[in-house]
């Protein structure tokens, strides 16, 4: 998918130097204010063709703020400059057989201020949530250019106003993110995949896996039903399966592993299935989560998968959060952006619709992601001149 | 500075509803009957304090509603007036966040209906004056409960819950207040309802529900609450470990959280508390020569919990612990977990006054920081108690006085300041789950910088452009000052 900034607007893009600190941050963040012109926030540039088309006159590069300033391990706490990656936090921490258990879809080359900024999460959310509930405090810089750390470096704090939270889903447009403090957690002694063969329909059984779930007391790290198609894609049979991820002592896996294989048949899976899922969606293609109540999951999962199935798409539910993750192949002619607005007229869901990736002219038919009063002028108050990230959220740039 | 979007600057806004405004008790009466406003002096007594002992503020007037619809004129009465208000559950919270000084008191207690419990979603709808013991009590026959349990769980509120996203000792493992709402209808100061967060699906945008759950009433009124319930624990293992230093305590709570094993709950009492705890009619069976005792619970599935616990009775008795005992039935283990719980009340009866502090380090700076504590009290000559989170670093160290002596009561101000001081010094924050409210705000400025604390003004002026709801709380007035507003800027719902 083609587009952003200078090909698709008539804007001048200009690149500044890459700021090394969050002084220069405010610095550059001020002197667009004064100029009226709109950053782009830019990370690792791994996901910039995500969310709505950004009408960008120039660049804000975060890249440069490299690097872990505090880690003690015992503390199971990290501190981080914005652009360092989610790989290298990895390496770093899993010496102290700790690990992120954020490990949100895409490329190990995204930056963690990326992941915070979009609130991107991954398979691991099931047991261990979502951005908002891994971020301790943050350095962020506001729209108005002033520099706010806000939360702490320890793992409770309820000190002030929540201003991290607020920053968290974000996409930039209340501040560009310098530093986080997140939580970690010890890797889990046995750490197993199980894929299983459900019996019976696919809406049926992914409602009794939803049931199980929901009582076991085993808490799996993880478990994603993943449609025929996303299995093959990920090196498995092709067939609905449910994949179970495991932590815990040997005991406590062996006697889950008897639990799950309540469910249908299990295999014993490589744990490396968990990366190819997070990076299953071919370069350029539409991504749409729908989520409903848990109970409901199954017939939303069947329909969706229906749906995209004749063009390719592929798709996974999410079980615990009750949310489809419907990946479809990228739409670049007009016909093939024809085809899908039909399919998205079809993707609606009774919880939520939230696109991640769709062609630029697809994302006038979504409503703003912050219309409501409150969402207006929490924008006004830390972006007042509208200079981060313009469009990305709401389609009025 | 922030620009706040505020139309008008705090100055300006009204400040009615004293008790001479006879109008306003009619009006509410209108709303809520006779019986549930109070103005006496006589009847506000019971509302002058919450918690936290050393404050006395009367409310101008008191207000009950006993519906969500009564609580709504309310609200909207309150906006069309100008008045200021202060939203109030039990009144259990610790840091003088439902004090009303010469504003109205809003009590929600009576809005105490579960409205919904849906054990197929695991999740329950209550209104906010619903007591946090009695939604997992009605839980219970499904098989679920709601997690976050703090220690005053049998008394208050999941409206005054969110409000301070409150923790618990088992918070450790299942995560605070936040982590378990997932949605919340507010009545927002200018009587508009807002409905935060998705009970049935993800949300997109702002994070608005997160920046609502902790805002300690400023933000709003929680008016239900979408909360998630859990399993009930197949097994559950509690343990009593003692030591004769608080130092060796402190080094097997490392220990334990460095191996990766998360238990439930982790919580240090030290030799003060253990006695307070054994001489009162919570008597737990404490250990009274013990320099501190942790009580560990494990709790999840039954297969691998021996084996977990058998290595958490090993780092205790590797970091020096006398002895590990565990609980063999469910009546020992209520014993155990009461004399924790109700470890404030034994300390109560100790002396006039009790202040339950707050604070949070780092937990690898536990055992230092505990020794500072220590040294800080002997300074001052001031009794400190600590009864503990101590899986999450989060102190409770408490100070018994008499309030009525202005010496003693200077002492310990001056000891609970420095312990605040070095907590902060130590990478830690000031309050971990009690919330600011008017007892913590000197210590703002010392934890953020003025551009931080602007921003957090700003926030609340999103909500409450008018700051009418718990005015003078959580940030302190001189950071919210110099904002001046663009009202133009700002919208208004229609
Ligand atoms: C193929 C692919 C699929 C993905 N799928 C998903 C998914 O399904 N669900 C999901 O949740 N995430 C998904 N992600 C996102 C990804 O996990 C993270 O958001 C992150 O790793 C992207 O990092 P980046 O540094 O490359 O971001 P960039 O591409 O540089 O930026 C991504 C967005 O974040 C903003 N941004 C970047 N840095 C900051 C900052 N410091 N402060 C404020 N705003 C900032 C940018 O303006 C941009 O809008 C996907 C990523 C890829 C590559
Ligand atoms: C013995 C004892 C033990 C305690 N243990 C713990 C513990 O382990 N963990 C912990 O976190 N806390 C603990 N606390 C503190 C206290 O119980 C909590 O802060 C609790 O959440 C307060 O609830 P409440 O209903 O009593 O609220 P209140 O004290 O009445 O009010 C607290 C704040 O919430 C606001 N508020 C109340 N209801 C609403 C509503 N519906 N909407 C908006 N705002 C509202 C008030 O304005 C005020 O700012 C303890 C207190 C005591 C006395």
């Amino acid at each position: 998918m083609a587009r952003r900034g200078s090909d698709t607007h008539a804007f001048r893009v200009t690149t500044a130097a890459a700021p090394t600190d969050a002084l220069a941050v405010a610095a550059a963040i001020r002197e667009a204010r004064a100029s009226k012109t709109a950053l782009r926030i830019v990370g690792g540039r791994t996901w910039l063709d995500a969310g709505r088309p950004v009408r960008e006159e120039s660049t804000l590069p975060l890249a440069a703020l490299r690097g872990v300033t505090q880690y003690e391990p015992g503390d199971f706490t990290l501190t981080a400059r914005a652009g360092t990656s989610l790989g290298e936090i990895s390496r770093i921490v899993a010496r102290e057989g700790q690990w992120l258990t954020l490990q949100p879809h895409g490329s190990l080359d995204g930056t963690i201020g990326a992941t915070i900024a979009t609130a991107s999460w991954g398979p691991l959310a099931s047991a261990y949530g979502t951005p908002r509930d891994h971020l301790l405090g943050c350095e962020v810089v506001t729209g108005v250019g002033e520099i706010v750390r806000a939360g702490g470096r320890v793992v409770k704090n309820v000190a002030g106003f929540d201003l991290p939270r607020l920053m968290t889903g974000a996409w930039g447009t209340l501040g560009a993110i310098t530093e986080v403090t997140l939580r970690l957690r010890a890797r889990p002694e046995v750490d197993r995949t199980l894929a299983v063969t459900l019996e019976g329909l696919d809406d049926r059984a992914c409602d009794d896996a939803g049931r199980w779930l929901r009582t076991t007391p085993y808490r799996p790290l993880a478990a994603e039903l993943c449609s025929a198609d996303m299995s093959a894609h990920i090196g498995l049979e092709r067939r609905t399966l449910l994949l179970v991820r495991l932590g815990g002592n040997e005991a406590l896996v062996r006697a889950a592993e008897r639990a799950v294989a309540e469910l249908g048949t299990v295999t014993i899976v490589d744990g490396a299935v968990w990366d190819r899922l997070r990076t299953a969606e071919p370069s350029g293609a539409a991504v749409i989560r729908l989520a409903t109540l848990p109970a409901a999951l199954g017939a939303l999962f069947e329909r969706a998968t229906r749906r995209i199935a004749g063009i390719g798409g592929a798709s996974h539910a999410t079980i615990a959060r009750g949310v489809v993750r419907c990946i479809v192949p990228a739409a670049h002619t007009r016909e093939e952006i024809e085809r899908l607005r039909g399919i998205m007229k079809d993707l609606h869901a009774p919880g939520s619709r939230i696109a991640e990736r769709l062609p630029d002219p697809l994302w006038d038919e979504l409503p703003s992601a912050v219309g409501d009063r409150l969402s207006r002028d929490v924008r006004r108050t830390f972006d007042p001149d509208r200079v981060l990230n313009p469009g990305i959220l709401d389609n009025t740039a | 500075m922030i620009h706040s979007a505020a139309g008008s600057s705090p100055s300006s806004a009204p400040a009615r509803g004293t008790t001479r405004d006879d109008g306003l008790a009619r009006a509410l009466a209108a709303i809520v009957g006779e019986r549930r406003v109070l103005e006496r002096p006589g009847e506000l007594r019971a509302y002058e304090s919450d918690g936290l002992p050393g404050y006395q503020h009367r409310p101008s007037l008191a207000v009950f509603p006993g519906s969500r619809e009564e609580t709504v004129a309310v609200v909207k009465l309150f906006a069309e007036r100008g008045v200021r208000f202060v939203p109030r559950g039990a009144g259990t919270g610790l840091s003088g966040g439902a004090l009303a000084d010469d504003v109205v008191l809003l009590g929600l207690h009576r809005l105490r209906t579960i409205l919904s419990i849906d054990a197929e979603n695991v999740r329950a709808v209550v209104e906010p004056g619903v007591v946090n013991a009695a939604l997992s009590r009605a839980a219970a026959p499904y098989g679920l409960y709601y997690a976050p349990d703090p220690s005053s769980q049998t008394a208050c509120t999941i409206g005054g819950n969110v409000a301070e996203n409150a923790g618990g000792p088992h918070c450790l493992k299942y995560g605070v207040t936040l982590n378990h709402v997932l949605a919340v209808t507010a009545l927002l100061p200018s009587g508009e309802i807002v409905t935060l967060g998705n009970a049935q699906g993800e949300t997109e945008g702002y994070d608005l529900l997160g920046a609502f759950i902790g805002s300690e009433g400023c933000f709003g009124i929680a008016l239900d609450v979408t909360v998630r319930l859990e399993p009930l624990p197949q097994a559950v293992h509690t343990l009593l470990a003692d030591f004769s230093t608080v130092h060796a305590a402190a080094e097997a709570v490392s220990a334990i959280i460095a191996s990766g094993i998360v238990p439930a709950a982790l919580e240090l009492m030290d030799a003060a508390t253990i006695q307070a705890v054994e001489a009162s009619i919570y008597a737990a069976g404490y250990p009274t020569d013990a320099a501190a005792v942790l009580l560990i619970e494990l709790d999840g599935a039954a297969a691998g919990l021996e084996e977990d616990s058998a290595r958490v009775s090993r780092f205790c008795t590797e970091a020096g612990a006398r002895g590990v005992r565990l609980a063999t039935d469910a009546a020992e283990r209520a014993r155990l977990w009461q004399g924790r719980k109700k470890a404030f009340g034994a300390m109560g009866r100790m002396a006039p006054h009790l202040v339950v502090q707050d604070a949070v380090v780092p937990r690898t700076r536990l055992p230092e920081i505990l020794a500072t504590i220590e040294r800080i009290g002997r300074a001052h000559g001031v009794q400190v108690c600590n009864v503990f989170h101590a899986g999450d670093g989060n102190l409770h160290p408490n100070m018994t006085y008499d309030g009525n002596d202005p010496e003693e009561s200077a002492r310990v101000h001056q000891a609970m300041s420095e312990i605040m001081d070095a907590c902060i010094a130590a990478g830690g924050t000031i309050t971990g789950e009690h919330g600011i409210g008017v007892d913590k705000l000197p210590y703002m400025d010392r934890l953020f910088s003025p551009e931080t604390l602007g921003a957090m003004c700003a926030l609340r002026d999103v909500f409450d452009p008018d700051r009418r709801a718990n005015p003078g709380k959580v940030v302190p007035m001189h950071s919210c000052r110099e904002w001046h507003g663009a009202a133009a800027t700002r919208t208004r719902s229609a």
